[in-house]
This record gives C-alpha cells, structure tokens and sequence, in this order.
C-alpha cells in the first residue's frame, strides 16, 4: 500500500470504519490494478493463479494450473482457474473470495506472491457490480468431499455471502473458481493473459500451466522442476527497514500495551540494549501506549532506528528461484540458443530488509521479441518474488537498471535489435513497489546497484559466448578460404616443381585442420606489413 | 626458404631467373613434404624498411624480411597469388615471352578451380604480388620479363641500338619531333646505347618544354640531348638516365616545374623512390643537378606575374619534402621554406611569361653556364 502513504494511513483506517474495506476498494479499484479492460483481464487472472499456487505450495503439491477464458459476448468474459491444491473448507472459501483485507496473508512478515488478501475478492466484487453474477467454485479437500458454491461479497458489511451450496461425494481434489466479467477485454499482446501466463511458467518451475484462450487454442507450458519452492519462514521485520506509516499502523493494530514492547515484539534484533538506544535519543517515553503514538513520535523512532547500529538481518527469509532451475525453464520455455544466469547472495536495502536479485540472459533461438532470431528486439522480464510485472515499464527499478548498462562491452552491440531475453526478479519479504498496482519497483539504491552487478555477472558470461560464437564463424571462414586457394597452390607446385599432387593436397589438408585447432592463440599474426603502406606501389611509378 | 646465388641483380641472366623460380617453388614443396608452414620471405618495403644513405646519396630497402605464410588467413590470398605469378612468369622466361603487367592481370583474371572468386580481383593484386615476388627472389621486374608503360622521349646526338626490333639503330635526331620513345625495358641486353657528341643530358618534367626545346635547336645550339619525362619518371626513363650517366659520362641536368611536385620528380631520379627502393642502385642518379625552377627565379627573373597559388595539396606535400633527409640541405631547405611563405608555385612554361625564346636563349644557357644548380 505504498500509495497509501501519500493518502496517510490514518485515513484509510478511518474510512474503513466508515464504509467497509469493501466499499472503500469498489470507489478505489485503480489501487487493485483494475485500470483499463486490458489491464483488468490480466489482473483477475494474476489474482486467482496467485492464490492457487500458493495453495499448492502450502499444500505440499506441485501446481497443475488450468486457465480458461471463454468470450460469451461483446466485452462479456467468464474466466475459470483450476488448481490441484489441497482444496478449502467453506469458511475459508467465503474469507478468500468474499471478505476483503481478509486473507491469510496480510499479517505476517513472509516473502509470498500477494500481500494484501485483496485481490481475489475484489475479483468477486469486480464480477458484481459488471455483471451482477456471484462467483462460483468448486472445491474438494482430501476428505473426498467435494463443495460447490456460489460467492458474492456483501459490500457494505464487507462479509462474504454464499448460495447454492452443494456437497457430494468426488475425487476432484483442488480448487476452480469460475467467474463471468464485463469491462475486461482479452488481448493476445505483452500485457495479456498468455503472456502473464508464460511469465509465470518461466518464474515458477515447479507450475505446469495449461491456457485456453477464448478461441479454444491451447498452450501448455510445461514443469522442469519437480521441487517446490522451500516454504518461506515468516521473520520479524529488521527495524532499519521500517517505515514511519509501518510503526502507525502497526500501533493501531498490536496488542501490545507499551510502544517500548510493541517494538519488541513485532522487530527482529530488538533488545532491552537497543531500547534503551532508542530511548535515549527521542523526546517521548517508550512506555507510552502504542495507542497514543502520533505521527511526528513515530518519526522520531525511524529516526532514531536509522542512527542505531543493528545486527544485520536474517537473510533465511529470502527465497530465491535457483539458478537451475531459472536455468531449465528458461531454455524450455524461451529456447535459446543459451542462457547465463547470475549468482550472488542476497542483500539488504534501507539497511534492514533482505532481498536477493536473480538475472538470467537468454540468447538466441527463441530470445526475444520478434518471430525470428533475424527482426528479434530485446525483451526484459521483470518479476517480483516470481510474479511477473508487465505494467508500469519505464518506471522500474529493474528496467533502469537493465538499461543502465553497457551491454556493448558484453558482446552486445545494437541491443535493441539482439535476440536477447533478460530475465530480472526479486525476491523479498517486502519489495518496494512505486504504487498499489504493484507494477514497479521502486528506485531503491541498493536494489539498483544489486540488478545491476547480477546483469554484469551474467553478462561476463555471455560476452565469452558471443565471442566464442564469433571466433567459430571466423575459423569456419578460415577453413573456407584455406580449403578454397589450396588447389591453386598444389597446381603451380606440380607444375613448376614437379610435386606429387596427391601429397601435396594431402599433407596441406592435415596441416589446415591442425592450424585451425592452435589458432586461437596468435590471431596477431595475422596482419600483412610487407606492403602496408605501398598502395598500388608499381603504378605510382609507371 | 630460398637460398639465394650470391649475385648482383643486374648480371642475372633469364635461365638464372628461371632457376631461382623454380627452386623457390621446390622450396616450398619441400616443405608441404615434411609438414611444415609453406612459407617464402620476402623484403619488406614501405617507409618502415626505406633508408637513405647519407654517402651514396641514394634510398635502399632496409634489410626488414617478412615470411608469407599461406596458413596465415592474412596471407592466405596473397600467397597464392604470388605462386601463380611465378607460374606464369616462369612460362615467359622459359619462352621468351614478354608482358605487361597488365596482361599478366588478364591472364590472371579467371575463376579459381571449383569457384566462383577470380585469381586476381584487380590489377592492384597482381601488381603486389609481382613486386612480393620480385624481392623473394632478389631480382628486377625486367628480369622476369614484364613490361610496364612505356613513357619519355630522347632527342640529340647519340645512336641507339634496339636488340628487340631487328637489331635497328637510329640516331635520335633522326627520328621525329617527338624523339626516340624510351621503352620500359632498356636494359643493355636490349637496348645498346652508341656513339654521341652531347655534353650533357638535359631531363625536363613537361612534353610541352621538350617540344619548345626541340623546336628552338636547343640541343644544337647547347650540345646536349633532351629527355622528357611527362610526370613522374617510368623505370624505363630512369634507368636510361642512369645508364647515360654511367655509361656516356654525361652530366644529368633536370629541369621540373618549381613545386613540391617537380622537386619530386627530381629526388626520384636523384635518389630514388621508396617504393622503389631496390631498384636506386640501377636506376638513380645521384650525381643529377636541378637547374629549375626555384623559387629564387622567380625574383631573378620577374616572373612574379606568372607564378600561382600554392594549393592545400601542394602545401601539405611541401611541408613534407622539409622533413627528408634529401631535402635537408641548406639551398633546399631555403627553396622550400620560400615557397611555404610565398605560397606561391612556378611552371616551367611560366617562362613564357617573358618571350617564347627566353627558356632556350636566356634562362637556361645563363644558369646552365654559370652552374646556378640546386643540389
């Protein structure tokens, strides 16, 4: 809710109480990512394959995805999303799809995939209010009860209302939520569906995803990894990376009595020793309710955390894809010719919150924008912990720092004509978004600096690829020509010296094979000063 | 690699030539034999491997040798070039046959075996590679029986011999307006140089001063013979001079248009060239005078009226000749300096400027007689 500091946190508590969080998200829906048909589209089916694959993963089970849309009238859709997770009770149902800010991941300090328990109900909602039809899922846990139902959000109590509810005896095990949509529009384009969809089967190894698009045209995007991510491990927050909005709300929200003990229970590295650091250096006493903390108090605390020394954070809470596994589905997925990745650790920003960047360059073959490797542009893939980002482009840390380097001095001359994909995530427990559509990261110093050494790293690699490449195509056009002039050659020997042709032809062959081999070395060699500066020598004369 | 006869180029004979063509070939069968590099050296040339000897007063090649490689990519092409121009050039000898160097381009001028690629794309190629083969086997282009343009004319006293036509001899006031037509090969086996009256050779840069001369009697009236040169000297000019030189004792007058162009027509017959740098001992004369022009004439004689502008071109080549060794006398640095600061050139038919007869009558014989020479 980084937007949310602009409007003060404050406020948006306030009209919580006044409309619902419902409501408040139905007038503010932009914030959600429903800005435009296009845009609409792609988020709905961010929001539901999201939620599924978390799903499995909290499950234990490796994500089949199935993705349908269907066009049942002008700028009318129905969008299903299966999954094979382990399914959900009803009162769970009704939170996930009927509840706003009620999900289970709001509270917890946990890198995942969403991070507001918004999403899928304002999809509910969304369905509402364009098209007046509930949501309806199907749902079967491993008890071999299968749950169908219809949702819809009551928007002024913000409560989830279900309808038409069946149970019966099944083997579907998962979760498929079916939902019918207008003012959303469905494009074949860099900012739709199918291409959301590749970029997540390239960020999520451990996915298989089907897609039928509203033409009945089917695409898989097959697994190569059959291990599931590591569950992340819910950390405190590092106190250096606290913002003064996050000490406000989280004051409104602790059961804590004391702020000196709100600070301590909700911060990592947060000690009786450092209290007392802090207390020191602001003007308020600590044992205040967290009630009563204001906002200029608040200040004075970020203030006083900034001037503090800290034990650096635990780094465990970042996740990273891995470098084999960015690896595998990059070549199935993208067919390059070849693909480098990046290896570095992860680091901290703002001094307190961990992140690691991982690049992966692909090039040739498949890289690319563009049909053929021939009109092929570059094409970067940005993604924050494996979501793909394909809004809000110019404005991201991760774009800017892609076009910050000199991709020349990597082999890479004329990026924007090269058959090249640039592969950028980051994985954080809280990435730096520039707004609540979660569509770019934000210019944070650290987080540029790091994008840019990993684009190095595997940049170094590449740059010995393409000239690896280079030197093969000279060498093949050495052999041509050696192979073209010898002839010549072993004909003037036989005739002016009688060699035997056979011979001759023989031994020069071998001899160019074995030059070709011990070339690489002395390519010095291979200028001509006889006559450098003799131009035309005889007719300067004559 | 070519062991060569301890020889002086110039007493080679053609079997000798053949000979050395074909050991430089067995040579590098030889090679290919025992597997190793097909290699040949040659000079390096170029102002990398030019030098002036102060005493001699000539330019030499330097003794920079470089080996072509045919494994080496760079050389690859070249290599084989120079292979099939030994081939064809060893074809001549051995039939006594003769070419220019353009023919030999168009006997070269065909597709390689298997392809599409010609031999020889332009006559440049060939060109350097009958010079790479000239210096691999240490000898002269007129040794391997090519020709070049033939270009000059002599006029005056002196009977000429050519061995190549019928054994004819003239005597060269007795052929035309337009003089004896120097071949560009008139080494002694063909051309024999006999008796004459002149006193001395009189060398001049322009056909249209050659013409005036002839027509004033000029060698006549001054016993002398008269040589024109149209430009820069052929070799086959050159080495006439030298052998008139050497041979018949005559001083060598040269007389150019006064610019950084004429003096270096000049330093070419003087001293020799640098692409040519091999060939200085048999073809420069380093014993030849300037007469004219210089810039000093132009206040002499008034001729401020027909001298022009010294154009960007000629500046810059100016500021060039400052800076070799043979320039660097005095009176030459003194010529070049002046015309640098005057800006100014002078032709030899500015000269007209005063009288149609005063080149034959009054410049010429005034500082012919008086030895007003650069050196």
């Amino acid at each position: 809710m980084a937007e949310g500091q602009q409007i003060s946190t404050d406020s948006i508590f306030k009209e919580f109480k006044e409309y619902s969080a419902a409501e408040f998200f139905k007038k503010n829906r932009q914030m959600l990512g429903f800005t435009g048909p296009i845009r609409s589209m792609t988020t709905i089916i961010h929001e539901y394959v999201t939620n599924s694959i978390d799903a499995c993963e909290s499950g234990g089970i490796l994500p089949d995805i199935i993705v349908k849309i269907d066009k049942y009238g002008p700028d009318a859709y129905e969008i299903m999303v299966q999954d094979n997770g382990p399914g959900m009770p009803e009162k769970i149902v009704g939170k996930a799809l009927g509840q706003l800010l009620a999900g289970t991941k709001f509270h917890g300090n946990k890198q995942s995939r969403g991070q507001q328990g918004i999403g899928a109900s304002y999809c509910t909602v969304y369905s509402q209010i364009t098209t007046g039809k509930p949501t309806h899922v199907i749902t079967g846990t491993d008890e071999g009860l299968i749950t169908e139902m219809d949702v819809s959000v009551d928007v002024k109590k913000n409560a989830p209302k279900i309808e038409n509810k069946k149970t019966y005896k099944g083997e579907f095990r998962g979760t498929k939520v079916t939902t019918k949509f207008k003012e959303v529009q469905y494009t074949k384009g860099a900012n739709g569906p199918l291409e959301y969809l590749r970029r997540t089967a390239i960020a999520n190894p451990h996915c298989e995803i089907k897609f039928y698009d509203p033409e009945g045209a089917r695409v898989t995007f097959p697994r190569t990894s059959r291990l599931l991510p590591k569950l992340p491990k819910g950390v405190l927050p590092h106190p250096k990376g606290t913002t003064t909005d996050d000490l406000v709300s989280m004051a409104r929200t602790t059961p804590a009595r004391k702020v000196s003990s709100m600070l301590k229970m909700h911060f990592s590295r947060m000690g009786d020793t450092k209290l007392k650091e802090i207390q020191q250096q602001i003007p308020f006493d600590l044992e205040i309710s967290p009630k009563n903390l204001t906002w200029k108090e608040a200040e004075d605390i970020v203030k006083a955390v900034k001037e503090i020394k800290f034990m650096a954070p635990e780094m465990d809470a970042v996740i990273p894809i891995g470098r084999e596994h960015i690896e595998k589905s990059v070549l199935k997925i993208v067919n390059p010719e070849v693909v480098y990745t990046s290896d570095r650790p992860p680091k901290a920003y703002r001094g307190g919150v961990p992140f690691i960047i991982e690049v992966a360059l692909a090039y040739g073959g498949g890289a690319g924008k563009g049909e053929s490797e021939e009109t092929s542009s570059v094409e970067i893939l940005r993604f924050a912990n494996r979501v793909p980002l394909l809004f809000d482009t110019g404005g991201c840390a991760l774009t800017k720092a892609v076009n910050s380097i000199d991709w020349k001095r990597y082999g890479l001359k004329g990026l924007e004509k090269l058959p090249l994909t640039v592969f950028v995530n980051i994985s954080s427990v809280y990435v730096p978004y520039t707004g609540a559509g979660k569509q770019a990261v934000s210019d944070e110093e650290e987080i540029f600096n790091e994008i840019r050494f990993a684009l190095m790293d595997a940049g170094r690699k590449i740059d010995r690829y393409v000239r690896g490449k280079a030197r093969e195509a000279i060498k093949a056009e050495k052999k041509r020509t050696l192979e073209r002039y010898m002839p010549e050659v072993v004909n003037v020997l036989v005739n002016v010296a009688k060699a035997n042709k056979k011979e001759m032809t023989q031994n020069l062959e071998e001899m160019i094979i074995e030059t070709l081999k011990m070339d690489e070395s002395d390519e010095a060699e291979e200028t001509d000063e006889i006559a450098d500066d003799m131009d035309g020598e005889i007719n300067a004369e004559e | 690699m070519v062991r060569l006869m301890p020889k002086s180029k110039a007493e080679l004979t053609e079997k000798e030539v053949s000979q050395r063509l074909e050991t430089l070939a067995k040579d590098i069968t030889v090679q290919i034999q025992k597997k190793e590099k097909p290699t040949f050296r040659t000079r390096v040339r170029g102002k990398n491997n030019v030098v002036f000897d102060d005493e001699s007063l000539l330019l030499d090649l330097g003794d920079k040798w470089s080996t072509r490689n045919f494994l080496n990519i760079g050389h690859t092409r070249k290599f084989m070039q120079t292979l099939l121009v030994l081939e064809k050039v060893k074809e001549y000898l051995d039939q006594n046959e003769r070419a220019s160097i353009r023919e030999i381009y168009y006997e070269l001028k065909q597709p390689i075996e298997g392809s599409k690629e010609n031999k020889v794309a332009n006559q440049d190629e060939s060109n350097a590679v009958i010079v790479d083969l000239e210096h691999a086997i240490d000898s002269i282009r007129d040794q391997l029986n090519i020709t070049a343009d033939p270009k000059g004319g002599l006029y005056g006293d002196i009977d000429i011999t050519d061995h190549l036509d019928k054994n004819s001899k003239y005597n060269c006031t007795e052929i035309g307006r337009t003089g004896w037509g120097v071949p560009s090969d008139v080494e002694p086996k063909s051309i024999s140089l006999g008796n004459t009256s002149a006193k001395y050779l009189l060398v001049i840069e322009t056909a249209a001063m050659f013409d005036r001369l002839v027509s004033k009697k000029f060698y006549e009236t001054n016993d002398c013979l008269l040589m024109f040169t149209k430009g820069q000297a052929a070799r086959g000019a050159r080495r006439l001079i030298h052998r008139l030189h050497h041979e018949k004792k005559l001083p060598v007058i040269v007389f150019t248009d006064g610019d950084p162009y004429g003096w270096t027509i000049y330093s070419v017959i003087k001293g020799g060239s640098m692409a040519l740098a091999s060939y200085s001992k048999f073809m420069a004369t380093p014993e030849a005078h300037l007469v004219g022009m210089t810039m000093h004439d132009i206040e002499t004689y008034g001729l401020q009226n027909a001298s022009e502008k010294l154009e960007a071109g000629a500046e810059k080549r100016a500021k060039e000749l400052l800076d070799y060794p043979w320039f660097k006398s005095k009176e030459w640095q003194n010529n070049i300096k002046l015309c640098l600061k005057m800006g100014k050139r002078i032709e030899q038919q500015g000269l007209a400027n005063k009288n149609l007869n005063f080149v034959a009558n009054t410049y010429l014989p005034e500082k012919i007689e008086n030895k007003v020479f650069l050196p």
